[in-house]
């Protein structure tokens, strides 16, 4: 799984590619931390070239979320679309975090200019 | 039943009298436009036109019966639901060729033979599912819409045709482009009523231009306000012949009469999982009946109106008293013989225009359907071939004059795809297997696996994907947390109604709970994320149970399909 992070409107855009699965759950919530720890605690995670999630991948994203809290920052995810979504509906993920249409909107949402 | 929220007025409940009767009447504005049909076969027929006017007017009395039927649920008749027949392009195709054949008395005769059969086959439905699976009904459905529109157009360009005249094309280009532009950029009732408006317009344009037939408008002129409708004037006679076209059209009926009272059944029910076959049985009945009575009275066959069943869930009223409303206005309108004599006289620039525009909602549905399931090269074969075997009777007319038992594109393109479907369906295998050895998931193989297969078996998309999260999520839980000894065996079988998967394996039992660990639970403990998983797995299946015996655990899946 490839992991590309950039700056966007004064908030951190990480964007995972392929499957956050057991082996590579853990490398990629520890990633997004330690940029929340170091600072960049307004964070939008696009998903849309999420090929699979599993329970893993799902507890990784509430640490991320957990994370966030702690530092007073913000989190938004985009792209929860198609099996991604009824995967995130069942699990009652949907209701749990802020989620966007797109990821224009989630920026808006979480950045410096967003409701506060 | 709870009524679903974006429905004002459910199916047993009651709208203000005023909005009933408005509704009624724009339901059957809907259902006007479907006259086109038998107007295009009587005329086809050479029926002269007072004759049509009363056929027409006896035609009206049969829609407003058959409503009734299918609302009212007499005895095994009928759905229960608001679903209001209309006569059908279904039928159009092999009624145009008994009307060449033997006139309207042949005509009639064969739309009683196949309304007896489509009853016939309302408790056959679900045992004829793996000989009529959706990509072929998809075909059925998208070669109505061809053959409808190719007979349209034979109207104005087909070689016995009276040329057309440039006034004659503009009035048909006015009618179209009216209905387009209603539908694609109207709001509210114009874009309801798109189809009706057209066809005001293009008798306008007709009346502006100067070309209505005057024999026809004598006629209209003749017609009395007000009369009773002459029902009687009508015999009946049978070609074995054809007895194949339309028994093709029969299945193809019953096919989307399932496929309307389905959508009713969801439109009424919120919690709508699958269908009634019951409610299925008695609507697929009653849509037989009707056209049983339809052949007796002196017209062609019926079919459940998925248009109305569409305009019903936009209006937010599906209640059972706007069925009751239709079939009153039906019966006024047989009453006044002008109606049907000024709808008898409807140009052939009018007629055309109208049938183009019908059958472009009829031809995309089609593609949808077929494109419903997942095709390997076997059905792509079946759906590619049956498509020009059937486009080739139109383009070429000696096909089915040199083997009358061909008839028209829709009894081969049907013929093929029954045929191509019964010779695939040798060798491919219900039952699969996949072993994975390693220590670890192997998603690539388990998804491999599961597509080929679904490919293979025609499977719904939908079905597939979670089949293939619930085996993977599944495999990587076991690899993870239950420690397994030996392979993972993965069986899957499937048949039209159920996909089952099996997995087994030597190891500690993975619990499936009913209720969510906690978010903490998760985020904190190796068995909050092991017990989320088995949450998972269990509620993407609709049924999933976990068993042990003597160390070999199986979890098994039931997918609905």
């Amino acid at each position: 799984m490839e992991v590309d992070i950039r700056a966007a409107g004064g908030v951190s855009v990480v964007e995972p590619k392929g499957r956050i699965d057991s082996v590579t759950a853990k490398a990629f919530g520890e990633r997004v931390c330690e940029l929340i720890r170091g600072g960049e605690n307004r964070v939008v995670i696009d998903l849309a070239n999420v090929a699979y999630m599993s329970s893993a991948g799902f507890r990784s994203l509430l640490i991320v979320g957990k994370t966030i809290e702690q530092t007073a920052g913000r989190l938004a995810l985009c792209g929860v679309i198609g099996e991604l979504k009824r995967l995130f509906d069942i699990g009652g993920f949907s209701q749990l975090f802020v989620i966007c249409p797109t990821r224009a909107e989630c920026i808006a949402k979480v950045g410096p200019a967003g409701p506060q | 039943m709870k009524r679903p929220p974006d429905i004002v007025y459910g199916l047993e409940e009651a709208p203000p009298p005023v909005v009933t009767m408005l509704l009624g009447v724009q339901h059957v504005g809907l259902i006007a436009i479907n006259l086109v049909y038998p107007l295009l076969v009587f005329r086809v027929a050479g029926a002269p036109a007072d004759a049509v006017v009363d056929l027409i007017g006896s035609g009206m009395l049969v829609l407003a019966a058959a409503t009734l039927l299918q609302a009212r649920r007499v005895g095994p008749f009928g759905s229960g639901f608001m679903s209001p027949a209309v006569f059908t392009a279904t039928y159009l195709g092999p009624s145009l060729v008994a009307a060449k054949v033997g006139g309207l008395p042949l005509v009639f005769g064969m739309t009683m033979f196949a309304g007896f059969l489509e009853a016939a086959l309302a408790p056959l439905l679900n045992r004829l599912r793996p000989i009529f699976p959706p990509e072929i009904s998809g075909l059925v459905i998208f070669m109505i819409g061809v053959s409808a529109a190719v007979a349209g157009l034979r109207l104005m360009l087909g070689g016995s045709a009276v040329p057309v005249t440039s006034a004659e094309w503009g009035v048909a280009t006015i009618t179209l482009a009216t209905m387009m532009i209603l539908s694609v950029w109207a709001r509210g009732m114009a874009r309801m009523l798109c189809a009706l408006i057209g066809v005001a317009i293009g008798y306008v344009a007709t009346g502006i231009v100067g070309t209505f037939d005057p024999a026809q408008s004598a006629a209209v002129g003749a017609a009395a306000w007000v009369d009773v409708p002459h029902v009687g004037r009508v015999s009946w006679s049978f070609d074995f012949g054809l007895a194949v076209p339309f028994a093709i059209a029969a299945v193809a009926a019953a096919m989307k009469a399932l496929g309307v009272i389905t959508i009713c059944q969801r439109a009424n029910d919120p919690e709508w999982v699958r269908p009634d076959m019951s409610s299925i049985r008695g609507g697929v009945l009653a849509d037989g009946a009707a056209s049983v009575l339809s052949g007796l009275a002196g017209a062609m066959g019926t079919n459940t109106a998925s248009a109305n069943v569409g305009l019903a869930a936009v209006t937010g009223v599906t209640s059972r008293r706007i069925a009751y409303a239709i079939a009153l206005i039906l019966v006024l309108l047989a009453f006044v013989p002008k109606v049907a004599a000024a709808l008898a006289s409807m140009p052939r620039s009018v007629m055309v225009a109208t049938l183009l525009f019908a059958m472009s909602s009829v031809i995309v549905q089609g593609i949808q359907i077929m494109s419903s399931r997942l095709l390997d090269a076997r059905r792509t074969l079946t759906i590619a071939l049956s498509i020009v075997a059937g486009i080739a009777v139109d383009i070429f007319p000696a096909i089915a004059e040199a083997t009358p038992i061909v008839g028209s594109s829709l009894v081969l393109a049907t013929a093929t795809a029954l045929g191509l479907n019964l010779l695939f369906r040798l060798g491919v295998k219900k039952k699969v297997d996949l072993t994975i050895a390693g220590e670890v998931a192997d998603p690539d193989t388990i998804e491999a696996f599961f597509a080929r297969y679904g490919r293979a078996w025609g499977a719904r998309p939908e079905v597939i994907s979670r089949a293939i999260f619930g085996v993977q999520q599944l495999a990587e839980t076991i690899f993870e947390n239950c420690d397994p000894k030996g392979p993972l065996a993965i069986e899957a079988t499937f048949d039209e109604f159920n996909l089952d998967v099996r997995v087994h394996y030597q190891g500690e039992l993975l619990e499936l709970p009913d209720r969510r660990p906690t978010d903490q639970e998760i985020r904190e403990s190796e068995d909050g994320v092991r017990r989320l998983a088995g949450f998972l797995v269990r509620h993407n299946a609709d049924r999933a149970r976990a068993t042990a015996a003597r160390g070999r655990v199986t979890i098994h899946f039931h997918f609905d399909h």
